[in-house]
């Protein structure tokens, strides 16, 4: 009786499995349907259309995990071949949804995206760091640090040179210490000077020191030139994490999205 | 014998009210959570619309210190302007907002031919990565609305659910539409 019951089991279950199996992976094809990337171990620096240094990966992810560290901000550099047809606004805010770029409380997270057949860059930014680089901002971050890089195809020089202003942005955001030398993106001169005597230097150095100060004094962490109203731009106010141990949105050894989101702020340039 | 008859023909009674009740306020429940997320994202759509409406007086400033505005143009993005504001069902938002992205994209093309110096202006750049900003949210909000909208459809229609949201009144959400306008509105290229 009870060998009979089992045979039936047996070979009801040999019946179903293959059955259950090709229907889940019809549906595991069918979820996938838009292809995007997935990320590389190197979470900050995605180069997928091989056209950077080792060096200038290196610099980038170092300072991506240095970021996340002291921020929970998550800013990450992507390159593709081709945009496969899709605007490149929307393919870097999937990118970023997908991949869960910054925290889920946040949504501090920043998408570099560059297509080197589409000759397209955008900066889609997350929705807690709209506050922080406004769509105007992002645009004068592309024009002033990458875009004369990308027109004569150094991307690998353009994209370090604009991650370390998104970067350094992002840390005046937080109340934190920009670079030594990094000059705030408001501050900039409209088109950048060649080259300037010692005493123009001096100068202008002076004035910046004096230009942050009041800007860190009196428009306290968000810059005053753009207010514009978004729901979520003033809702998460953030809070200094100190340094020491890993953020939510970094696993054991690598680093991964923390479920961030993004709803389409940024700013992109065609080269 | 007759008696226990009864008391079993109650108790099924009893068990089928109390399953039939579980059913119905959990469906309720889903259906005005379901129904607060469609308006929450509807409300998103609202309040991007809004941002950008809000931008267009600082375009106006940027663009007067070169010269005053084409003033036939202009005009209709004012009135295009206010008809956003005015708009409260989701087919007139879409509307309206439909026809202030054909003024936009005329009056823009307008002063720019006629001040083509005004592409190299860091203000008016700046403006113009706010409003292809603003464009963006609002197509994101949108895609987002529908998603939420479709959802939120598929499971009022569904059995034996639908008899709850028939019941108590729950309506199918309306989709936001690709209008068919865009295709004919006109391209500005700003490189």
């Amino acid at each position: 009786m009870s060998t009979k019951f089992l045979r039936v089991i047996k070979k009801a279950a040999a019946l179903t499995l293959p059955v259950i199996l090709i229907i889940s992976l019809a549906s595991c094809g069918k979820e996938t349907k838009d292809q995007y990337p997935t990320p590389t171990e190197k979470f900050f620096v995605n180069d997928f259309a091989a056209v950077m240094t080792e060096e200038d990966i290196n610099t980038i992810y170092t300072k991506g995990a240095a970021l996340d560290e002291a921020t929970t901000a998550q800013a990450v550099v992507v390159t593709v071949e081709s945009l496969d047809g899709k605007e490149p606004a929307d393919y870097a805010l999937e990118l970023g949804r997908q991949w869960g770029v910054g925290t889920e409380e946040d949504d501090n997270g920043v998408v570099i995206l560059l297509s080197e057949g589409d000759r397209e860059i955008y900066i889609a930014v997350g929705y807690g760091l709209e506050g922080a680089l406004p769509d105007s901002k992002t645009g004068r971050i592309i024009d002033n640090y990458g875009l004369s890089y990308f027109s004569s195809d150094n991307f690998s020089s353009g994209l370090v040179n604009v991650y370390n202003a998104i970067v350094n942005e992002i840390y005046i955001e937080y109340g934190m210490q920009p670079s030594e030398n990094y000059i705030p993106a408001d501050l900039l001169p409209d088109t950048q000077s060649e080259t300037s005597s010692l005493g123009e230097v001096m100068i202008s150095w002076i004035v910046l020191i004096i230009l942050v100060a009041l800007y860190m004094g009196v428009f306290g962490r968000r810059g005053g030139l753009f207010i514009f109203g978004s729901p979520r731009f003033f809702t998460g106010g953030f809070n200094h994490r100190g340094g020491g141990g890993f953020s939510s949105g970094s696993s054991f050894g690598g680093f991964r999205g923390g479920g961030g989101s993004f709803g389409g702020g940024g700013a992109g340039r065609r080269f | 014998m007759k008696k226990k008859g009864l008391w079993i023909t109650l108790a099924i009674v009893l068990v089928a009210v109390i399953a039939l009740i579980g059913v119905f306020s959990s469906n309720y429940n889903k259906f005005v959570g379901m129904e607060e997320s469609v308006q929450n994202a509807q409300s998103d759509v609202s309040v991007y619309l809004q941002r950008r409406a809000d931008l267009i007086p600082n375009f106006v400033e940027t663009v007067k210190a070169y010269s005053l505005h084409e003033q036939e143009t202009y005009t209709a993005v004012t009135e295009a302007r206010s008809a956003v504001t005015k708009a409260e069902s989701v087919e007139e938002q879409a509307e309206a907002s439909a026809a202030l992205d054909s003024a936009i994209d005329i009056w823009v093309n307008a002063v720019t031919e006629a001040y083509p110096e005004l592409k190299a202006d860091s203000q008016y750049i700046a403006l113009q990565d706010e409003l292809a900003g603003s464009e963006n949210r609002i197509a994101t909000a949108r895609n987002d609305y529908n998603e939420t909208a479709q959802e939120y459809n598929t499971a009022i229609r569904k059995f034996p659910a639908n008899i709850v949201a028939g019941l108590f009144g729950f309506e199918k959400a309306e989709y936001f539409e690709a209008d068919a306008d865009a295709e004919d509105a006109p391209v500005v290229d700003f490189n």
